[in-house]
């Protein structure tokens, strides 16, 4: 199994589309929090994007998947911080287009505030900035009690033998061991204005996410915004709507890179 | 299933495996993913379910895929078969369909 030493952990990635002599425009894939790992890409966009000419990257973050479970250190800095060495490891020294779904989002707009030089763009399908709604929303999922994910194990244990039962039993084993519900609320935020962000954003939404209502005011704050609300998608909009998220993401995609191309000439 | 000549002199390509072979091949594969649950002694048929039997998550799936890629090359790409199906489809999957697939992909990528 691939597994690259980043930041003291041993981190899982599987890169598509990769080839050592002509480079292609590399794109970073993000999953979500808890119960979710790099197959949610590895089976869906991933080989898609790799088959489109792009040099595809996914990993599983920290406590995640088969990447290392370490008891504490799962601020959004921490995560940022193993994306930058993520790319280093990787001898990525082109600007990365970021994808990510839900906290995977979170990470990516992190990542281009912290690093604006490594970012070429940010996709975020239902994700938010990590500003103060951010932070509220993550200290209500996350710390005060009646926990999503606490309430599918329970019913879960009532009812054995239902279907993909493994990924509930792996997030609650993380939750137990790890400090990851308390020190996410607590990570560093960017500043209200999100100024921080400077590099185009295309952010997906599902209208039927709470989330949805946040188009109009990214796009009124970032300086390059483009925002699409999915009509009747909840928050699993990316599994819900596979191919529309795709089309979508892959289009941003081929945009950019032509913007870059002209821009380079 | 015979060999067809290839027409190239001293050309060494082996023929595609059967299925008996492939199904070897899987299941050794499969030990291996299996082994970190301690379940590497769990008896693997055509029969067996990845889900209802091996309860094996999406992120192991991606494990077995990247390792069938690293043993028959692109030619087996299992991420694709999977991709192009939906999820009830995922769940009813068995070792036989595996097998059945990478025997198809192997013969297609020697007809071609």
């Amino acid at each position: 199994m691939p597994k690259i030493r980043v930041n003291g952990l041993d981190v899982h990635v599987q890169r598509l589309g990769h080839t050592g002599d002509a480079p292609r425009p590399v794109v970073v894939l993000i999953h979500g929090l808890l119960i979710d790992t790099l197959a949610s890409y590895y089976f869906s966009l991933g080989p898609m994007l790799a088959e489109e000419g792009m040099d595809v990257v996914m990993y599983d973050l920290r406590g995640h998947g088969k990447t290392s479970r370490p008891p504490t250190g799962y601020l959004l800095e921490d995560f940022v911080t193993d994306l930058d060495e993520l790319l280093d490891a990787l001898e990525v020294d082109r600007p990365v287009h970021l994808v990510g779904n839900s906290f995977g989002g979170a990470i990516a707009y992190a990542m281009a505030a912290a690093h604006p030089e490594r970012v070429a763009s940010v996709v975020a399908i239902e994700g938010e900035p990590p500003a103060r709604t951010w932070q509220e929303s993550m200290y209500a999922g996350l710390v005060e009690g009646d926990l999503v994910i606490e309430r599918v194990t329970e019913w879960l244990r009532e009812n054995p033998g239902e279907r993909n039962m493994r990924p509930f039993r792996t997030a609650g084993k993380t939750l137990d061991a790890t400090t990851i519900a308390q020190e996410i609320p607590q990570s560093r935020l960017i500043d209200e204005d999100l100024s921080a962000i400077r590099c185009p954003v295309f952010a997906m939404f599902g209208g039927a996410s709470v989330l949805a209502a946040q188009a109009g005011p990214l796009e009124a704050l970032l300086a390059d915004c483009r925002t699409v609300v999915l009509p009747d998608r909840g928050h699993s909009v990316m599994v819900e709507a596979t191919r529309e998220t795709y089309t979508l993401v892959r289009d941003w995609l081929f945009e950019q890179e032509t913007h870059a191309l002209r821009g380079a000439r | 299933m015979t060999t067809e000549p290839t027409g190239l002199e001293g050309a060494t390509r082996p023929a595609a495996p059967d299925e008996a072979t492939v199904l070897a091949d899987i299941s050794a594969i499969l030990r291996t993913v299996l082994e970190e649950y301690g379940l590497d002694d769990a008896e693997i048929t055509p029969e067996t379910s990845f889900h209802d039997d091996l309860e094996l998550e999406s992120i192991d799936l991606v494990t077995l895929s990247a390792q069938l890629r690293e043993f028959y090359g692109e030619r087996v790409n299992f991420a694709a078969f999977i991709a192009d199906r939906g999820l009830e489809e995922i769940i009813a999957l068995t070792v036989g369909d595996l097998v059945g697939y990478v025997v198809g992909s192997l013969a297609v990528a020697e007809v071609g």
